[in-house]
């Protein structure tokens, strides 16, 4: 590790630091890592800030939209005064405010096939995204790739979690093919819990620092269920699909012929 | 007879009315069985979940915590259950 840490760095970090798991190697590791975070929005948030205290020294931030003040209940990156500013802008202010260690890029794009391999610059990948093409997508490329993925997704008051790494199981294992438009209802329609998107970044995070320090046992090959109401935690375990479009048997070397529409197949021309 | 506890997850669950519910199946049945015995009369289930006749591609199937196929046998106490992915923010644009 080229990196050494400087005395401001040894007392902001002094908690990892005296910490044998993280020491000033993994630290400097954190320092020296870039994680891309696909969504600025509720799981993003959470997800953003404490990347950004952990010291991660390269945050990348994709996301397309403004903030509105609907977004305010759970979206706590961003403030009052930020409405109508674009995400991007309003997440990389609240970073470098926050550390000036870390170098932040916003995209204010949505990834698309045409602009997805600005994904292949970062270490790990953090999927916060609020839809089922973008989702597919970031899977997709990423494993082509080998780049290892945080994922989270919620619903009023449940959510779910698990990583995704180059020798797991990937998403497309659990879930082949996205559910046809309408068929899974989003947040405006059905609202969520504010603090919901809260619990299930701060889980996604955790996975992106432990990716990131190559410590612990990151959730691969286990989906975990998390209940707001019941207050309760279950991981089920599942596994790499022979049949899997991108991580198979026979996969696919590249996402330009899969068609990310909402149902993400392969088109069959 | 086996009885059997069925979960379901996210909207399953408001679209089924229930969490959790109870079925009972005769000896010797299936995960299909007892699927059948779920979505008996819970119509807007069924449509839900099903997919050309079929249970849906983005629908799990658990059996005991681990995934499992219509045709495996059931057994008494056996906690079967439905997932489906959720979506996430909301999505105010769904365009590609």
């Amino acid at each position: 590790m080229s990196l050494s840490l400087d005395a401001t760095q040894l007392d902001r970090y002094s908690r990892h630091i005296i910490m044998d798991e993280v020491g000033p190697d993994g630290q400097a590791r954190l320092l020296d890592a870039s994680v891309l975070v696909v969504g600025a929005g509720g799981l993003g948030s959470p997800v953003i800030q404490y990347l950004a205290a952990a010291g991660v020294g390269h945050l990348g931030i994709v996301d397309d939209d403004v903030v509105e003040r609907s977004n305010l209940q759970r979206q706590v990156v961003h403030g009052d005064d930020d409405v109508g500013t674009p995400k991007v802008e309003s997440a990389a202010a609240f970073v470098r405010r926050l550390n000036p260690d870390v170098d932040v890029d916003g995209y204010e794009t949505r990834l698309t096939k045409e602009n997805v391999e600005l994904v292949a610059d970062y270490d790990v990948v953090v999927d916060a995204s609020d839809n089922f093409p973008t989702r597919y997508l970031v899977n997709d490329f990423c494993r082509i790739h080998d780049i290892p993925v945080a994922h989270g997704a919620i619903y009023k008051f449940e959510g779910q979690a698990t990583t995704l790494v180059p020798d797991g199981p990937c998403y497309r294992c659990l879930f082949p093919e996205a559910p046809e438009p309408g068929t899974v209802p989003d947040c405006a329609t059905t609202g969520v819990l504010g603090v919901l998107p809260g619990t299930l970044g701060c889980i996604q995070a955790t996975e992106a620092v432990k990716l990131a320090l190559d410590a612990g046992d990151p959730l691969v090959g286990r989906l975990l269920f998390y209940d707001a109401m019941d207050m309760t935690f279950e991981t089920v375990p599942y596994r790499q699909n022979p049949d899997c479009l991108v991580c198979g048997d026979d996969p696919i070397d590249s996402v330009a012929d899969v068609e990310y529409t909402d149902a993400c197949t392969v088109s069959s021309d | 007879m086996t009885t059997v506890r069925w979960r379901l997850f996210a909207d399953l669950a408001e679209v089924a009315g229930d969490r959790e519910t109870t079925v009972t199946v005769g000896d010797g049945a299936t995960v299909e069985d007892a699927l059948d015995a779920l979505l008996d009369g819970r119509n807007g289930l069924r449509a839900r979940v099903f997919d050309d006749g079929t249970l849906a591609d983005h629908v799990n199937l658990l059996r005991n915590g681990d995934d499992a196929s219509l045709s495996e046998s059931v057994e008494e106490d056996d906690e079967l259950a439905l997932f489906p992915p959720v979506s996430g923010g909301a999505s105010s644009h769904h365009r590609v």
